[in-house]
């Protein structure tokens, strides 16, 4: 089949100036808004419930997730819904363990709660080192896959991508801060899921609206071990590993839980995550309709002859059922998914560097308001411009084990410390840096001795450990670690600021 | 829900013919399973949403009243 991907789509380039138009004038109103760091960073506090719902689906849908998926599930059936699933079953952690508490006792990052009845400047050292990590590579694996599917989809060459994605996403926070950035993320989700549902309309019209039609086409042509568990989870151990840090990684990601912090009080947080959960859950659904639909319609060969990860499933079938038009909006759709992500993902990460560490280490917690709101600035610049940079630096390189390193990491530096934190008493200064950087490093470290870096990317027979996700033996060591140097060395303080923080926990700052 | 997911994630890990069984032409029993996970979340958030409402609110707030 031949197709217009990779040509100059003038359908394409017309909705991509469109978003452009429409977000930077979004970022031009903000940015007349964003006079303190509480704007910049929490946009105000003034973000309803329904809106911070889609934003947090615009900040958590990355283009992994649509275009990823879709590729995934039309090249090997059932287990990309494996992935699916579990980018949606760490929304409920979220909701009863994370969403309130975080809203009740921070003010910017998820450091203020891990912080809030700890000492000193080790905690937020601690905390912006695993929330910089979780960044870095999620940005380096943003910024590589959107060189990528930009030269797919639009022709223009790999570096300008990336600098054009860095550039735009630095006027949004530059400027705009956590206004634009919620804005841009909620225009991306109406799009995105507008897009979907059009897309998995048009599938659904080709099997008098049944999926189970469709499904049955699809083992009709592959075989009926299509809609079987296959070869991607091979190990059990695996399996239970993977499931572990997509859970608990969602609820330790540094730019969604600085969401929380947009909407007035904790009531609106919980209201805001049950939308993000309906909207994320209809969408996952919708990923089935479009992997299946691109291996009937489209076809497995076809797929993997223009892209061997198969990311360009959802586009092509675009393609095949509305035509070069249809296409041009997808691809538009995909760059805006990109856009949004990153930009949630340098706001939070410049928090780390200006909030955590300028204001809370550096200058001990009281920074007049200009200068926080300049290191903010600063420090997105440094953000964006070293995204783009490493963006072109890893050009070529096999990234896709980063997103699953920024999942695993977060899951076991940033989750365990923020739920010690808040419900474990005896938890200590030391019992929580000590957790938050046993966690960081012992990812990084099983993930470069994993079949991910040993086998696929250095060739050689054998990994030094078995799994390529470390997530069951990561998240555990930094619980126990948590646990047992807080029971070695016992801090009255923490433990006496424990009441007044389940005070304010439940009841709010005020 | 960790109990709904981690079912899930061990049958895929030690249950695959049993997942692949066909209930009707075109529906796995794994499809299936896993279009009802996430269904299980929204059913566990709708449950829980309408509690907190509901009840934890009014606590919080009378609590808030004592002060």
């Amino acid at each position: 089949m031949p197709t217009a991907l990779g040509a100059p789509n003038f359908v394409a380039i017309a909705f991509f100036f469109v978003f452009i138009s429409i977000t930077l004038g979004i970022t031009y109103w903000a940015a007349r808004r964003t006079r303190t760091a509480e704007h910049f960073y929490a946009a105000g506090r003034s973000i309803t419930g329904f809106q911070n719902g889609l934003a947090l689906a615009g900040d958590y849908m990355s283009a992994a997730s649509f275009l990823g998926i879709a590729g995934l599930v039309a090249t090997a059936g059932f287990d990309g819904l494996i992935y699916s699933i579990g980018f949606l079953v760490g929304w409920p952690i979220v909701m009863f363990l994370i969403a309130e508490p975080l809203r009740n006792l921070g003010k910017y990052t998820f450091s203020d709660v891990v912080a809030y009845r700890l000492e000193g400047p080790r905690v937020w050292v601690a905390a912006a080192f695993g929330t910089l990590a979780v960044v870095s590579f999620y940005l380096i694996a943003q910024m590589v896959g959107a060189g990528n599917l930009i030269k797919l989809l639009f022709g223009i060459p790999y570096e300008w991508a990336v600098a054009l994605v860095g550039v735009v996403m630095l006027a949004y926070v530059l400027f705009g801060g956590m206004i634009a950035t919620t804005w841009v993320q909620i225009v991306k989700a109406v799009l995105l899921l507008t897009g979907a549902t059009m897309l998995a309309g048009l599938v659904l019209l080709k099997f008098d609206m049944n999926p189970l039609a469709l499904f049955a086409a699809a083992a009709a042509r592959y075989g009926d071990e299509v809609l079987a568990p296959g070869q991607l989870v091979k190990n059990p151990l695996e399996a239970v590993s993977l499931g572990l840090a997509l859970m608990f990684g969602t609820a330790g990601l540094p730019h969604i839980l600085m969401r929380f912090y947009t909407v007035p009080n904790a009531r609106t947080a919980r209201t805001s995550v049950s939308y993000a959960i309906g909207f994320i859950g209809f969408f996952y659904l919708l990923t089935f309709i479009l992997g299946f639909g691109a291996m009937v319609l489209v076809g497995r060969e076809t797929i993997q002859g223009i892209d061997k990860g198969g990311n360009m499933a959802a586009p092509l079938l675009a393609e095949a059922l509305g035509g070069t038009g249809f296409l041009g909006f997808i691809c538009a759709v995909a760059f805006a998914t990109i856009l949004a992500v990153v930009a949630g993902l340098t706001l939070s990460g410049a928090a780390a560097l200006s909030h955590d560490l300028w204001v809370n280490v550096v200058r001990k917690g009281h920074a007049p308001e200009h200068e926080q709101l300049r290191v903010a600035r600063g420090a997105t610049m440094l953000l964006g411009i070293s995204s783009i940079a490493l963006g072109i630096a890893f050009k070529g390189q096999n990234v896709a084990f980063m997103v699953g390193l920024a999942f695993a990491i977060a899951a076991s530096a940033n989750f365990p410390a923020l739920v010690l934190s808040v419900f474990w008493r005896p938890f200590t200064t030391r019992g929580a840096q000590a957790s938050m950087l046993v966690g960081t490093l012992s990812a990084l470290i099983l993930i470069s001795l994993s079949p991910t870096i040993w086998v696929q990317m250095l060739g050689r027979p054998v990994a030094l450990f078995p799994l390529a996700n470390p997530g069951l033996v990561t998240i555990p060591l930094a619980f126990v670690t948590g646990i047992v140097v807080s029971l070695l060395a016992p801090e009255a303080r923490a433990d006496e600021a424990f009441p007044a923080m389940q005070d304010r926990l439940h009841l709010g700052a005020n | 829900m960790m109990a709904v997911y981690f079912g899930f994630i061990l049958l895929v890990a030690f249950g695959k013919p049993l997942l692949g069984t066909l209930l009707l032409p075109g529906l796995s029993l794994g499809t299936l399973l896993g279009a009802l996970v996430i269904v299980s979340a929204w059913v566990f958030i709708w449950i829980y949403v309408r509690w907190a409402n509901d009840h934890y609110d009014k606590t919080v707030a009378s609590l808030r009243e004592r002060r």
